[in-house]
C-alpha cells in the first residue's frame, strides 16, 4: 500500500495489537510442546501458563541416546533414515516434475495437455485412502515393498502432481525471450533448458523442493505400516511410537517433535524469502 | 483383543497398519534364506520382555548345536497382516508369538497347524499338563489345540500403599466411602482411576454383573439388557459421587497414580514398567462389584506360540514351541520378562511365588474370563465404547445409547451385499473400449488432428516419463481403488457386487436420510467444516498479511518469522498438542476458561464444541498460508492506484473494498479452491484431534471413508465407493465454485 | 559476412497470417532495417530468420545453404533480444563467454575473446556483475556483446533500444552504427521507430501487415515513397494527406485551400477530374510571406497553393509546426520559430510547395501515381 496512505495514528498500535494476538495464537501451543518437553514430571493438572515445573534436559536425552535392541545408535540411524528419503523423494518429485511442468508452461497446447491437466487436478481431489492399498499391491509387484526406495515412490505420488501445478506457473513466468537467446548462441532445445531456464527458476525449484522434503519429512502414517524394524524407522515413526493409548510418554513425544521440526523450520526459514514468489507463480490453477 | 492391543498407539497407525501391510515385508523375509538348521521366529515383545524372549532363545540355541533362530520383532500394529501375506507365501516364520483371540482368524486363513503334538512333548504334573487350564482352554478351537501357550495377560487393581494404608484389598463401596467422606485424601486425588469409557475396561464390572459384550456361544452382540443398564449406572454412580474422575483416558492414568492422585488404578502388566519406584504399591485382584457380591472379571488374554503352516523347519518349530512352555524358559520369561507364564510348575517356586506383582496378576487372571475368539467380536468395541461414552456422558440417554450402540454393531456386520455376475460390468468396459479404439483411429485419420500431433512432438519429449510414472503411481492404484468400490466383504476377501454398496450409501441402508452417520449428514458436516475453515483462513490471512504490508510498520520481519510458524511445524504434532490442550482435566484451555471463571468445558462431549476445537486446530494450521498467498499478491498490486483512488477521494475502506479485494481475487482464488479440497479431505486434524467425537458426530467424508476401511473389518469396498462418492462431490464443488466465480468476475468489469 | 535470401515465406498462426509472402535479399555486409508499425510481421520474420519459428511456405538462404528448417543453433546467427534476454544466473563474462562455450571453443580462445568485446564495448568493470545489478543500457551493451563475441555470420536485432531512455537511445543508436562499420558484418534490424529505421539502414524494408511494402535506401524510399502507407510512416511529423481531383489543365490537383503542382515527369499527363491523394511532407512547404499575415491574406492576390487557417501553433524552439484544416484533412506545416514570425490562432497561412515535393497516390489502392501512366 501507498506510503502516503499512514492512516490515522491508532492505526499504527491497533495494528501491533492484532499482530501480537496472532503471535500470541500461533506460538502458544509450540510453547505448550517445549513445556512439556522441558517438564521432567507430568501432573494430571490443567494450566495455563506453558512452563515446566521442574525443567531437566531428560527427555531429549532419551530420545537422542536411544540405543537399539544390538545396540546402534537409533537416533543417529532414524535420522539417516529421514534424510535419506526425504532428500530422495524431493529429488524424485522435482525430477519427474520439472520437464513436464515445463512443457505444460512452453507447450500449453500439445495434444493432451488439456485432458492431463484436468486429470492430474482430478486425482488431488480423489482421497488417498482408496488408492493406498492397490498402491501397496503394486509396489509388492515391483519388489519395492519395505524398502527406502518403496517409501520415496509412495511419497512421489503425492509430491509430483503438487510439484507439477507448482512449477508449470513458475515456468510461465519466465521468459521466452531466455530460451531462444540460447537456442540462438548455439543450444539445442534441451541444453537451453538445464543451462538457462532451470537456473533461473532456482527459487521456484528450491520451494518445491521444500515442500516435497517436509511432506516426506513430517509423514508418519504410510512409514510407520511400511517399516518394521526400529532402525530402519524415520523419525517421526520413531517419535509417534512414545504416545500410545495407555503409556503416553508425552514429554518424549515433545522432545521428539522439537528435534524433528527444527530442521524443516531452518530449511523453511531459509527460503522463507522465496516462499512468497514461489507460491504465488506457482498459482495452482487448472 | 489383546492387552497389549490396547497399546495401539496413535490409533492411525494401528488399523492402516493392519491393512496395508497384508503385501509387505517379503523382501526382507526373503533375504534370509533358510539354512537347514534355522529357525525363523516373530514376536511382537519390546523391551524388557523382548530381552527375557531372546535369552530364552539362546538357550534353546545352547542345548542344540548347530541350530540357529532368527528373531523378528514386528511392531504389534503391522503384525497380523505381515503374517498373513507372508506364511501363505513361503515368507513367514515357523514359529510365531501372538494373543489367542487370532485363533479363528488364522484358521480361516490357514496360516497355523495343529500344535497337538508341541503340547504333548510339553511335561506333566500329576493332575494333567504343567499349564494353566484355562490357558489350554484359550486355545482349544474345533476339537484341536493350535498353539502353546505361554503367559496370561489381563487387568488388576494396583493400590497406592501411600494412600490406602489399610490392610486388604478395597471394595468399591470402601473406594465410595472415602470419596463421601473426602478427609483422608489430598485434594485433586480419587479413590479409584481408570479408563471407564473404554470396553475393554468396562467389561470387568460387566462381567461382574453377570452380563456380557459379546455372546460366543450365539456369536452375537450381547452389551445390551439388565446388565448392561446396571454397569452403567454403577459407573455413573461413581462419577456422580467422585470416586471416580471424569473423562480419563488410557494415558492419563499413569500420570494420576505416579504422582499420588489416584488411590487405586485399574491397569494392566504395562503399568509396572512406567511406575518404577515412583510409588509404594501392590498389586490385587480387581474389587466386588458391591459388598458380598461378585467380583469384577477382566478379560484374559493369553499369548500362544503358534506352528506357522508352510514353516521351512516344522519339527524344529514344534520342538521350539515346547522349550518356550518348559520351566527352564518359563523362569526366564518371569523373572526377566515380568510374565504370566502360564506354565504352572514354576509358581510352586520361592522366587515367583514371593513376587507379589506378577503372584497377583496371576489370582487376577484366574478370577477373569477368557476372551472368546469369535470373529464377529473384533466388531464389537467399537459400537460398546460409543455406548458408554454416550452413556457416561449423558446419563438421561443411557437406554438410547444402548440401543445405538446395538444399532451400530447391526450395521457394521450386516450382511454383504450379495455376489452378483460381473459381467454386464466387463461388457460395459469392452464396449467403451471399443468405442474408444474406434474413436482414436477416426480421429488419427484427421489431417488436422496429425499435424496438431506433428507440432506436439517436442513437448511429449518433455512429458513422457512423467505420463508414465504418474498413470503407473497415481491413476492406475486410483482406478483399482475406484474399481473396489463395486466389491464388497470383510478382511481383504473381495467379491463382485456391482452398485450395491452405492445403492446402501446413497439410501442410507434403508434408515432416515439424516440420522447420525448417514452419507448426507457427514456431507453435511463436511461443508460445514470446509467453509468454516476456508472463512477463517482467508479473513485472518488477508487481515494479518494487509497489516504486515502497511509500509512503515514496525518489527515486521520478526512477526512474519512468528506468524508462519505454524506452517513449519509437522501437522501431526500440533494437531496432538491441540488435542491435549483441548482435555477436560489437563488441557491448557479449560484451565484459560478456570482463570477467566468460567466452568471447565468437556471439549469433545458435545458436537458444538468439538466442532470448535477442530477448527480452531485447523485454521491454526492454515492461516499462514493464505496470509503468504496474500503477501505476495498485495505486493504486485501497483501503487499507484491507491494513490490515483486517494486522489479521487477513496477512503481507506473504499480503496481496500475496491481496490484491494478485487485485485487480490485472481491470486487468491486458486489458493482458495486449492484449500478448499485440501480442507475437504483434511485427515490428520479430524481424526487427531476429536476422533470423530462425540459418537461420530465431527466426522467428515474422508475420516468415515476410513473407518469403514481400517476399523470395520476392512470393507475396502464400502470405503472405496465413499471414496468415489467423495471425488464426484469435490468434482461437482469445485465446478460450480468455479462457475459462481467466474459469473461474478464477468458481472464484476 | 554472409548473404541471406528468403523467397515467398509464408507463416500462419491460427486463422491469422502472419507473413504473406516475403522476398528479400540481404547482401554481405549490408545494414537492413526491418521497419513498420506493430503487427506487420517483422519480429516474426525476424525470428523466422532466426529459426526460432518454422515458415509454412518459402525457403530461407544462408550464403547459398537452405537453412530453412535448421534449427538456430546450426545457422550461426546471433540476436539482441527487446529484452535483452541475458541468463540471470550467469556473470557478464559468462554471458559473454556462453555461445563459446556450447560451441566447445577452448578457455583461452573464449578468454580472449570476452576481453576483446569487453574493452570494444566498454564493459570491462561489469564482467563479474549479475544482470540485476546493472542499469537497462548496462544490460544492453551486455546483450550486444553477447551477440559479438560469437562473432556469427548474422546479427539479427529485434527493437533493441525500446527499452532505453531518448538520451541514451540516440547514442547507442550511433554506437550500433560504428559498430557495423568496424565489424562489417551483416546486420538485420527490426524497429518500429523510423528515426532508427532513417539513420541506420542500408537497407530499408518496410513491412505493413505481413508483407514488403517497400524497400530500397533509406533517403530514396524517403524521398519516393512507394505508397501513402509508406509515406505517413517515415517522417515526423507525418505527410499531409488530402483527398483532391487534377485539375482542368492536369497541371495541378486543387482541393479547398489547396493547388498543388504536379510535376510531369513523374506523374505523366493525368487525366482530368481524376481522384487523387496529394500528400505533402511539413517540411516540404515554405510560407509566402507577402500575402500570409496576422489579420488574413488579401483574396484573389497572387496564386498561393496552400491556405491554412491557423488553429494550434506547436514551437519546438528551432521550428514550429501549424497545424490547420486543408481540404477536409488536418494539415500541418513546419514555419520559422522565430517570435515575430510566428503565426497565431486564426491567422491565415498562405503556403507554396515545390512539385518535385507533391506525392501524388490513388485513393483506391494508396499506391504511389509515380509512373502511373
Amino acid at each position: 500500500m501507498s506510503a502516503s496512505r499512514k492512516g490515522p495514528a491508532w492505526l499504527e498500535p491497533l495494528s501491533h495489537l492484532v499482530l501480537l494476538a496472532a503471535v500470541a495464537f500461533a506460538l502458544y501451543p509450540v510453547l505448550w510442546v517445549v513445556s512439556l518437553a522441558l517438564d521432567g514430571v507430568q501432573r494430571p493438572v490443567a494450566r495455563a501458563i506453558p512452563w515446566p515445573d521442574s525443567p531437566s534436559l531428560d527427555n531429549f536425552r532419551a530420545i537422542l541416546f536411544a540405543r537399539g535392541s544390538s545396540g546402534e545408535w537409533l537416533f543417529v540411524r532414524q535420522l539417516t533414515n529421514s534424510i535419506v528419503i526425504s532428500a530422495a523423494t524431493a529429488l524424485t518429485a522435482i525430477g519427474i516434475a520439472t520437464p513436464a511442468a515445463y512443457a505444460l508452461a512452453r507447450f500449453p497446447d500439445f495434444v493432451g495437455a488439456k485432458g492431463g491437466t484436468k486429470a492430474l487436478l482430478a486425482t488431488q481431489m480423489f482421497p488417498g485412502v482408496a488408492s493406498a492399498v492397490p498402491l501397496y499391491m503394486l509396489l509388492d509387484k515391483l519388489r519395492l515393498l519395505d524398502t527406502r526406495s518403496g517409501l520415496v515412490l509412495v511419497y512421489a505420488t503425492t509430491a509430483v502432481p503438487f510439484a507439477i501445478f507448482q512449477l508449470r506457473g513458475a515456468f510461465e513466468t519466465i521468459p521466452k525471450d531466455l530460451e531462444e537467446a540460447a537456442m540462438v548462441d548455439g543450444a539445442t532445445r534441451f541444453q537451453a533448458f538445464i543451462k538457462v531456464v532451470l537456473p533461473a527458476a532456482r527459487p521456484a525449484l528450491a520451494v518445491t523442493a521444500l515442500f516435497a522434503f517436509m511432506s516426506a519429512w513430517n509423514e508418519f502414517i504410510l512409514a510407520a505400516t511400511f517399516l518394521s524394524r526400529e532402525s530402519a524407522f524415520t523419525l517421526p515413526v520413531a517419535l509417534q511410537r512414545h504416545v500410545g493409548e495407555f503409556d503416553a510418554a508425552w514429554g518424549k513425544f515433545a522432545a521428539g517433535s522439537i528435534i524433528v521440526s527444527v530442521p524443516v523450520m531452518a530449511l523453511f526459514y531459509a527460503l522463507q524469502k522465496n516462499l512468497v514468489g514461489g507460491l504465488t507463480s506457482g498459482g495452482v490453477k487448472g | 483383543m489383546n492387552a497389549r492391543a490396547l497399546r495401539w498407539t496413535l490409533a492411525a497407525r494401528a488399523r492402516l497398519a493392519l491393512a496395508l501391510l497384508s503385501w509387505l515385508v517379503l523382501i526382507v523375509c526373503a533375504g534370509e534364506a533358510q539354512a537347514q538348521r534355522t529357525i525363523t521366529v516373530w514376536h511382537p515383545y519390546r523391551g524388557a520382555e523382548q530381552r527375557a524372549f531372546d535369552q530364552v532363545l539362546r538357550a534353546f540355541e545352547r542345548d542344540r548345536p548347530g541350530v540357529s533362530v532368527q528373531t523378528l520383532a514386528v511392531p504389534f500394529d503391522a503384525y497380523a497382516a505381515k503374517l498373513e501375506a507372508a506364511i501363505p507365501r513361503g515368507n513367514g516364520p515357523d514359529l510365531f508369538v501372538d494373543a489367542h483371540e487370532r485363533i479363528p482368524s488364522y484358521l480361516a486363513r490357514r496360516i497355523i497347524v495343529s500344535a497337538e503334538s508341541a503340547i504333548a512333548a510339553v511335561p506333566r504334573t500329576s493332575d494333567g499338563l504343567d499349564l494353566e487350564p484355562i490357558a489350554l482352554e484359550a486355545v482349544q478351537a474345533n476339537g484341536e489345540r493350535y498353539g502353546v501357550p505361554l503367559s496370561l495377560k489381563c487387568l488388576a487393581l494396583f493400590v497406592d500403599e501411600e494412600l490406602w494404608e489399610r490392610a486388604g484389598r478395597p471394595s468399591l463401596d470402601s473406594l465410595a466411602s472415602i470419596a463421601a467422606a473426602r478427609t483422608s485424601l489430598p485434594t485433586g486425588a480419587y479413590p479409584l482411576v481408570y479408563y471407564a469409557s473404554n470396553a475393554y475396561f468396562h467389561s470387568a464390572i460387566l462381567h461382574g454383573l453377570g452380563g456380557q459384550l459379546f455372546d460366543p456361544q450365539r456369536g452375537a452382540y450381547a452389551f445390551e439388557g439388565p446388565a448392561a443398564l446396571e454397569s452403567l449406572a454403577l459407573v455413573q454412580r461413581l462419577l456422580a459421587d467422585r470416586v471416580i474422575p471424569p473423562e480419563v483416558d488410557g494415558a492419563s492414568v499413569t500420570p494420576y497414580f505416579r504422582s499420588g492422585r489416584a488411590m487405586t488404578v485399574i491397569s494392566g502388566p504395562w503399568l509396572v514398567g512406567e511406575l518404577g519406584d515412583a510409588r509404594r504399591y501392590r498389586v490385587a485382584v480387581l474389587p466386588r462389584v458391591r459388598e458380598g457380591g461378585r467380583a469384577m472379571s477382566p478379560f484374559v488374554t493369553v499369548e500362544v506360540a503358534f506352528l506357522a503352516s508352510n514353516a521351512h523347519a516344522p519339527g524344529l518349530a514344534a520342538e521350539l514351541a515346547t522349550f518356550l512352555a518348559s520351566p527352564e524358559a518359563a523362569r526366564l520369561r518371569a523373572s526377566v520378562g515380568r510374565q504370566v507364564v502360564a506354565t504352572r510348575s514354576v509358581w510352586s517356586e520361592a522366587e515367583l511365588a514371593n513376587d507379589p506383582v506378577l503372584a497377583a496378576f496371576r489370582r487376577a487372571a484366574n478370577a477373569g474370563r477368557v476372551m472368546p475368539t469369535h470373529n464377529n467380536m473384533r466388531l464389537s468395541w467399537e459400537p460398546a465404547n460409543q455406548a458408554i461414552r454416550r452413556a457416561l456422558r449423558d446419563p438421561q440417554a443411557t437406554r438410547v445409547a444402548v440401543e445405538q450402540g446395538r444399532r451400530r454393531y447391526d450395521d457394521a456386520s450386516r450382511p454383504l451385499p450379495a455376489k452378483r455376475s460381473a459381467l454386464p460390468l466387463q461388457l460395459t468396459l469392452g464396449a467403451l473400449a471399443l468405442a474408444l479404439a474406434f474413436r482414436s483411429v477416426q480421429r488419427a485419420r484427421d489431417p488436422e488432428f496429425r499435424a496438431a500431433v506433428k507440432r506436439s512432438v517436442p513437448a511429449y519429449a518433455y512429458v513422457t516419463h512423467a505420463v508414465v510414472i504418474v498413470a503407473l503411481l497415481v491413476v492406475l492404484p486410483l482406478v483399482l481403488g475406484a474399481t473396489t468400490s463395486l466389491y464388497a466383504g470383510r478382511d481383504g476377501a473381495l467379491e463382485y457386487v456391482g452398485g450395491a454398496n452405492y445403492w446402501d450409501i446413497i439410501t442410507a441402508r434403508g434408515g432416515s436420510l439424516f440420522a447420525s452417520g448417514t452419507f448426507y449428514t457427514v456431507l453435511l458436516v463436511t461443508v460445514l467444516w470446509t467453509i468454516a475453515n476456508l472463512t477463517l483462513h482467508v479473513s485472518i490471512g488477508v487481515v494479518l498479511a494487509i497489516i504486515l504490508s502497511r509500509p512503515l510498520l514496525k518489527l515486521r520481519a520478526i512477526y512474519r518469522v512468528l506468524l508462519i510458524i505454524p506452517w513449519a511445524v509437522p501437522s501431526y504434532v500440533t494437531a496432538l498438542a491441540w488435542k491435549g490442550m483441548f482435555h477436560r482435566q489437563t488441557g491448557a484451555m479449560n484451565a484459560i476458561l478456570a482463570a477467566l471463571g468460567v466452568e471447565p468445558i468437556s471439549w469433545f462431549a458435545q458436537f458444538s464444541t468439538a466442532f470448535t476445537a477442530n477448527v480452531v486446530t485447523n485454521t491454526w494450521l492454515g492461516f499462514p498460508f493464505m496470509m503468504v498467498v496474500t503477501i505476495g499478491a498485495l505486493a504486485a498490486i501497483p501503487k499507484d492506484l491507491y494513490e490515483a483512488a486517494e486522489v479521487d477521494g477513496a477512503t481507506p475502506w473504499q480503496q481496500f473494498r475496491h481496490i484491494t479485494l478485487p485485485l487480490l481475487r485472481p491470486t487468491l482464488l486458486p489458493a482458495v479452491s486449492m484449500g478448499a479440497v485440501w480442507t475437504f479431505n483434511q485427515f490428520n486434524v479430524i481424526f487427531l484431534v476429536s476422533g470423530g467425537e462425540p459418537d461420530g458426530a465431527t466426522e467428515i467424508l474422508v475420516t468415515e471413508a476410513y473407518r469403514w476401511a481400517f476399523t470395520r473389518q476392512a470393507q475396502y469396498g464400502y470405503a472405496a465407493a465413499y471414496a468415489v462418492l467423495i471425488f464426484g462431490v469435490l468434482v461437482l464443488g469445485t465446478r460450480l465454485l468455479e462457475r459462481l466465480t467466474l459469473g461474478k468476475q464477468g458481472g464484476g468489469k | 559476412m554472409a548473404t541471406l535470401s528468403l523467397r515467398s515465406i509464408r507463416k500462419v498462426l491460427g486463422a491469422n497470417a502472419i507473413l504473406k509472402g516475403i522476398d528479400l535479399d540481404v547482401q554481405s555486409g549490408a545494414f537492413v532495417v526491418l521497419v513498420g508499425p506493430s503487427g506487420c510481421g517483422k519480429s516474426t520474420l525476424l525470428r523466422t530468420i532466426a529459426g526460432l519459428e518454422t515458415p509454412d511456405e518459402g525457403s530461407i538462404k544462408l550464403d547459398d545453404k537452405d537453412v530453412t528448417r535448421a534449427e538456430p543453433r546450426e545457422r550461426d546467427i546471433a540476436m539482441v533480444f527487446q529484452s535483452y534476454a541475458l541468463y540471470p544466473h550467469l556473470t557478464v563474462r559468462d554471458n559473454l563467454a556462453f555461445g563459446l562455450r556450447l560451441r566447445g571453443e577452448s578457455e583461452s580462445k573464449i578468454k580472449a575473446r570476452v576481453d576483446e568485446v569487453s574493452q570494444m564495448l566498454g564493459l570491462g568493470a561489469l564482467l563479474d556483475r549479475l544482470p540485476k545489478d546493472m542499469s537497462g543500457g548496462q544490460r544492453q551493451r551486455v546483450a550486444m556483446g553477447r551477440a559479438i563475441a560469437r562473432r556469427p555470420k548474422l546479427f539479427l536485432f529485434d527493437e533493441p533500444l525500446s527499452n532505453l531512455d531518448a538520451a541514451l537511445r540516440n547514442q547507442v543508436r550511433i554506437e550500433i552504427k560504428k559498430l557495423h562499420a568496424s565489424l562489417g558484418a551483416t546486420m538485420i534490424y527490426v524497429t518500429h521507430d523510423q528515426v532508427e529505421a532513417m539513420t541506420l539502414a542500408d537497407q530499408l524494408v518496410v513491412l505493413n501487415s505481413g508483407k514488403v511494402e517497400q524497400k530500397g535506401p533509406p533517403l530514396e524510399v524517403y524521398a519516393r515513397p512507394a505508397s501513402k502507407f509508406v509515406a505517413g510512416f517515415l517522417g515526423s511529423p507525418s505527410m499531409n494527406f488530402t483527398d483532391a481531383v487534377v485539375s482542368d489543365d492536369s497541371t495541378s490537383a486543387v482541393a479547398t485551400g489547396l493547388r498543388a503542382p504536379i510535376d510531369r515527369q513523374r506523374f505523366g499527363a493525368l487525366e482530368r477530374g481524376r481522384k487523387v491523394i496529394v500528400g505533402i511532407r511539413p517540411h516540404d512547404v515554405t510560407v509566402r510571406k507577402g500575402e500570409s499575415s496576422a489579420h488574413g491574406y488579401r483574396d484573389g492576390a497572387a496564386p498561393t497553393e496552400i491556405i491554412v487557417s491557423v488553429e494550434v501553433v506547436e514551437a519546438m524552439g528551432f521550428e514550429a509546426y501549424a497545424h490547420g484544416p486543408v481540404g477536409g484533412a488536418p494539415f500541418v506545416a513546419r514555419v520559422e520559430a522565430t517570435a515575430d514570425a510566428l503565426p497565431r490562432r486564426g491567422d491565415k497561412l498562405a503556403l507554396s510547395v515545390e512539385p518535385a515535393h507533391v506525392h501524388l497516390f490513388d485513393p483506391e489502392s494508396g499506391r504511389s501515381l509515380e509512373g502511373a501512366s
